[in-house]
């Protein structure tokens, strides 16, 4: 019997149970469990009973556990002198627990049913999360998030019920392995979960929620969202994209989204909302390897899982930036380098990440993935191309104004803060160079 | 067509023009009204069909309907009406100019999703009791509680909209092929935690509007 997806699931939940004795070491400890555990159920894999658990998976539950910790470590600071909260400290804690528990119960579930219950799941965990700085804005965002991700979610529920219609089975791992390709119920059943799920995984036209939750959310939060309820819904996409895969499909998708999302990046005022569109980009690019199957899956994993450190490190230093300056408007922040060493370091090693400057794991994510690309569809890559060459600029032009440019007094927030930053950021750049390493190992 | 027969195509078709007439209504607390009446309908629909196959685990699921839906979500609703609650209702709404692109959008979305997609794989309808074409109903249902949502600017009518998709998505599933029934009872669940996250909403903000600091 495998116990350890039971405590990975059960420990955040236990966490929760905490809410009037202590809440915030309740959190830290689970955090550090749920690592623990992601780890070592690594020496089981793979395995399938009521879970399922691949490589693929396992990847997705080191992010999860990881960038829950660090959200955790970060809001210690960040929560304390909020002065306007829509939910006490204590429900804050528990949401952030229950959200990461209704991650952990999607990723490691054998069944596409209870992956959609997990799914919505994470919206009802979440949506109040978004409410942590109240104010009117921060409302509609919530809302917005609410009704437009769970109205799309909804209509996913009718590719499950196709699915079980077709197969009389909801069993993820033997659907997959019975080579369930299918004709036209098939494409219908992914054509559906596309706009289903690609609800919640940024893709467009259905991402609408997507900056406003990002923008108005506090910084940690923003981490969760962007780092891991996306890939975790880009996951979920994946495993019924694996029932027939459809590339001509996900591939225009994804390419559409990602010349939207860069078009949308380079108008932004707002820093965070910036960074959400670059999330929206990046999750695309993750869908697109996967929809071109082979070394596009690797790349689409090498991308999330450093893309998750990086935009982690990007909404953090934003949560510094905003508690300093008070402004979430790049036009009113500048000069960050002279008091903010720390979070400039690791914002600009962040915005660097994410657009995939080498040598950060993202850079050699998008390589195997463009490289697909080019040998299939010449057209696609141009557009892909061109656009991830104008979000690159349009980031990172941004990002070395804010840091370089002008003077401010700015301060830093703690160590805590700047520390979870940094370290979030560098993890993105040693991904990037243990793999270049062991790459080029393999070559000699 | 038998009586049994007939009571399901007559009753899925109520649930849709139930769908109708919640969208026709300006007054918050008829539209909640509304959506227990079509909570009644699909639970009877659930209840015929659960006869016709001897399905204990329809039975349940038309309980579970009856009693989430039908029950618990209209009462949380209806206590969410701020002030007096018979007399809240939404300002500035063309029910006739909506009533009439809602037919619009719903030929268009059904038909094409149905003549398009559907109708070129032959479904095998739950216990025969009827021919394919009563998933258009359900098509429909699915449609009308998208364009309500889209068409307004309340809390209440954006949940009302919401829970008519998942109302659709029942039809939808007990026609084609029940899910589990843990799976369906885990959805039920959903729906009504996300009511109760929402009726939080409810209290700060009634209506929702462009605001320019989520534009773009």
């Amino acid at each position: 019997m495998h116990i350890f997806p039971y405590l990975i699931i059960a420990a955040p939940i236990i966490a929760s149970a905490f809410y009037s004795l202590q809440p915030r070491a309740a959190s830290i400890a689970a955090g550090i469990v749920d690592i623990l555990l992601s780890m070592l159920i690594y020496f089981q894999l793979p395995f399938h009973n009521i879970f399922y658990v691949d490589f693929t998976s396992w990847i997705f539950l080191i992010m999860v556990s990881c960038i829950y910790l660090a959200s955790t470590l970060y809001s210690l600071n960040y929560m304390k002198d909020i002065q306007a909260r829509g939910i006490s400290e204590r429900t804050y804690y528990t949401l952030l627990n229950l959200f990461s528990a209704s991650m952990f119960f999607t990723l490691l579930m054998n069944d596409y049913g209870f992956m959609w219950v997990g799914i919505e799941a994470t919206t009802i965990c979440s949506a109040l999360l978004i409410i942590g700085e109240k104010n009117d804005v921060s409302l509609e965002a919530a809302w917005r998030y609410i009704i437009l991700v769970s109205a799309g979610v909804a209509f996913a529920f009718i590719s499950i019920i196709l699915i079980f219609y077709n197969f009389h089975t909801l069993n993820v791992y033997d659907i997959i392995h019975s080579n369930p390709t299918d004709g036209l119920m098939g494409r219908i059943i992914v054509a559906i979960a596309l706009i289903g799920f690609g609800t919640k995984t940024g893709v467009f036209p259905v991402h609408t929620w997507l900056p406003d939750a990002h923008s108005e959310a506090p910084a940690p939060v923003s981490a969760m969202f962007s780092g891991v309820l996306l890939p975790v819904a880009l996951y979920v996409l994946y495993r019924i994209y694996q029932i027939d895969p459809f590339p001509l499909l996900y591939t225009w998708f994804a390419v559409v989204s990602i010349a939207v999302s860069s078009l949308f990046m380079a108008y932004q005022k707002n820093y965070k909302r910036m960074f959400a569109y670059s999330t929206m980009e990046n999750m695309n690019m993750a869908l697109l390897g996967f929809a071109l199957g082979g070394v596009g899956v690797i790349g689409a994993l090498i991308l999330l899982i450093t893309h998750s450190f990086a935009k982690s490190g990007a909404f953090f230093s934003s949560g510094n930036i905003m508690k300093s300056t008070g402004s979430k408007n790049m036009d009113q922040v500048s000069g960050l380098w002279k008091g903010m060493p720390w979070t400039s370091t690791s914002l600009v090693m962040s915005s660097m990440a994410a657009t995939g400057a080498p040598p950060f794991g993202v850079f050699i994510g998008e390589f195997f993935i463009l490289s697909m690309l080019a040998g299939r569809n010449i057209v696609q890559f141009s557009i892909v191309i061109f656009f991830v060459m104008t979000a690159f600029i349009g980031i990172n032009y941004n990002v070395s104004s804010m840091v370089f440019r002008g003077s401010s007094d700015s301060r830093e927030q703690g160590w805590l803060m700047a520390g979870t930053a940094i370290v979030c950021a560098s993890i993105s750049l040693l991904i990037g160079i243990l793999f270049l390493g062991g790459y080029m190992n393999a070559l000699v | 067509m038998n009586a049994l027969e007939n009571i399901v195509f007559l009753s899925a078709a109520l649930a849709t023009v139930s769908g109708f007439y919640i969208q026709a209504q300006e007054y918050i607390r008829s539209m909640v009204r509304g959506q227990f009446v079509q909570a009644i309908l699909i639970a009877a629909t659930i209840f015929v069909l659960a006869f016709v196959e001897s399905s204990i685990d329809l039975v349940v699921l038309g309980l579970l309907v009856l009693v989430l839906r039908g029950y618990l979500i209209t009462e949380l609703l209806e206590r969410r009406i701020p002030g007096k609650g018979s007399d809240v209702k939404e300002k500035d709404i063309g029910i006739a100019s909506h009533l009439l692109l809602d037919l619009v959008f719903i030929m268009i979305g059904t038909f094409i999703i149905y003549s398009l997609v559907f109708s070129r794989i032959t479904f095998s309808i739950a216990g025969s009791i009827a021919g394919d074409t009563i998933l258009v109903f359900p098509l429909a249902l699915f449609f009308q509680g998208l364009f309500l949502i889209a068409s307004r600017n309340s809390t209440f009518s954006q949940i009302i909209g919401y829970i008519e998709e998942e109302n659709a998505l029942v039809l939808f599933a007990i026609f084609l092929i029940p899910v589990p029934i843990i799976i369906e009872a885990s959805v039920f669940l959903d729906v009504l935690a996300l009511v109760v996250i929402s009726s939080f909403v409810v209290l700060e903000k009634f209506t929702h509007n462009p605001m320019d600091e989520l534009r773009g």
